[in-house]
């Protein structure tokens, strides 16, 4: 573009180029506006989704050490303030003594499960961070019991490779199962001490520090284990939120 | 002997004069004066740096507003105009896509730049300190000050790389949290990369149209 303005074999007056300079700037401005802000951008959008989300997904699972074990804090480190409470619905009301946790899918043994079975398998506590999408953190102490511990009783045919959470709201979750059958994704029913409250997920709730908030299923009421992804994979997912999720 | 050494250099530049009149006869629209060249791969750096960042900053801004570093949801958000993505998971998208673009360009330009040993020439060094602190000649001394502010974004955009990750896979690569020492020290750090790579763009433009006018700045570009 430069060359063209100093080169004298091409005579525009110099006023009409900066008039047409002008026009592409503001022309590129309102393009950019249009981008960020309008209908393009959700086209857009989608576009760079598709194109890069498996990229990112197979980096991601690629760089998942399923032995590795978050970093968990002391007591005094909770932050008992920073968790937010996030529902895409309403808070369901569920009878803890007709609760059930169902455990089906592609397994040689399904089961369900009432909280006093779950809660007289073993227990496990851990102090660790909880990430959210939205970009803030809380030190939170869950405990439970291990979900490889509840999985591991339905004995899942050797061919799943994932596991889907309903929950009592209507919220669904799939996830990878090596995540899954790691040693701090807990099917929680304690949170920093105490019972956990129906606002965070009681009865029963996912807690991992492995993975971020929206994959950690509050009210859990069945559990499928899976061969193949669905086309539905989550509530938020399904909306444009990342599968994976990893942290 | 200073004679012949002046006659010498003399003789070359009216070699030079004669050349270069002779190419603007044959070719005229030659300029007279051409403009700094800049290496092919430096250019294409340049410009994939300012697209990348562009989209980091936009979609980053995005993401930002989901839970404002500074006062949380009840804090500051950015206006329309300067996010991308159109919402918290569009911002995701653009982010982790364009951050390819970003760290693999910059990847590419570290092998590069240290290969060529451009790091040495091309960079702020031992001569541009000692022009900076004691120089006498001001215009040498703007150039020394333009190469410091170019050379200090380097690890500013690595920062910037460093904290994204940390924030991206904290639990896989828990030490970089550790560094940075809490999850809303790492935030502060990787959100405040922005402001500062605004500053330095203001600054390294007004310095190299200082130091080298339009012919450099354009120079860099096409």
């Amino acid at each position: 573009m430069s060359d063209h303005l100093s080169d004298p074999l091409i005579k525009v007056p110099q006023n009409r180029l900066l008039v047409r300079r002008r026009f592409l700037q503001i022309a590129g401005l309102s393009g950019l506006s249009l981008v960020t802000g309008g209908c393009a951008s959700s086209l857009l959008d989608d576009v760079v989704n598709k194109t890069f989300e498996p990229l990112n997904q197979s980096v991601e699972t690629l760089m998942f050490n399923p032995a590795k074990l978050a970093p968990e804090f002391p007591q005094s480190s909770i932050e008992p303030d920073a968790l937010l409470i996030n529902t895409f619905k309403d808070t369901p009301v569920i009878d803890r003594e007709q609760f059930r946790l169902q455990i089906n899918g592609e397994v040689a043994n399904p089961i369900d499960l009432s909280l006093s079975q779950i809660q007289a398998l073993p227990y496990t506590s851990m102090t660790i961070r909880h990430i959210c999408v939205e970009g803030w953190s809380a030190i939170v102490q869950w405990a439970g019991v291990r979900l490889p511990e509840i999985l591991k009783m339905a004995k899942p045919n050797a061919n799943v490779r994932y596991v889907y959470f309903q929950s009592a709201d209507g919220y669904y979750e799939s996830w990878d199962l090596a995540s899954a059958m790691h040693p701090q994704t807990l099917m929680a029913y304690e949170k920093n001490g105490q019972p956990l409250s129906i606002d965070n997920g009681a009865p029963l709730r996912l807690a991992a520090p492995i993975k971020l908030g929206y994959k950690q299923s509050k009210w859990v009421t069945e559990i499928t284990l899976a061969s193949e992804l669905l086309p539905t994979k989550g509530y938020w997912e399904d909306r444009g939120y990342e599968w994976y999720g990893g942290l | 002997m200073g004679n012949s050494f002046a006659r010498n250099r003399l003789n070359i530049y009216t070699k030079l004069i004669t050349v270069e009149a002779s190419a603007q006869e044959s070719h005229p629209h030659l300029r007279p004066k051409p403009r700094p060249k800049q290496a092919i791969l430096a250019k294409i750096f340049h410009w994939a740096n300012i697209i990348a960042l562009l989209l980091m900053i936009t979609s980053g801004l995005q993401i930002y507003n989901a839970n404002p570093v500074f006062g949380g949801r009840a804090g500051w958000h950015f206006p329309d105009l300067v996010i991308l993505g159109g919402w918290l998971g569009g911002g995701r998208h653009f982010h982790f896509a364009a951050m390819w673009l970003f760290g693999l360009n910059l990847l590419w330009y570290g092998i590069y730049v240290f290969v060529t040993k451009r790091w040495e020439r091309r960079f702020f060094g031992r001569v541009d300190r000692k022009s900076l602190l004691t120089g006498q000649n001001q215009k040498r001394k703007n150039y020394a000050l333009h190469r410091l502010v170019y050379t200090l974004i380097i690890p500013v955009l690595l920062l910037a790389l460093l904290s994204g990750f940390g924030m991206y896979k904290p639990v896989q690569f828990h030490w970089i949290v550790d560094l940075f020492g809490s999850w809303q020290a790492l935030r502060i750090v990787h959100f405040i990369s922005v402001p500062i790579i605004l500053i330095f763009s203001l600054g390294h433009s007004l310095l190299g149209l200082k130091v080298g006018g339009k012919s450099l700045t354009e120079s860099m570009f096409w």
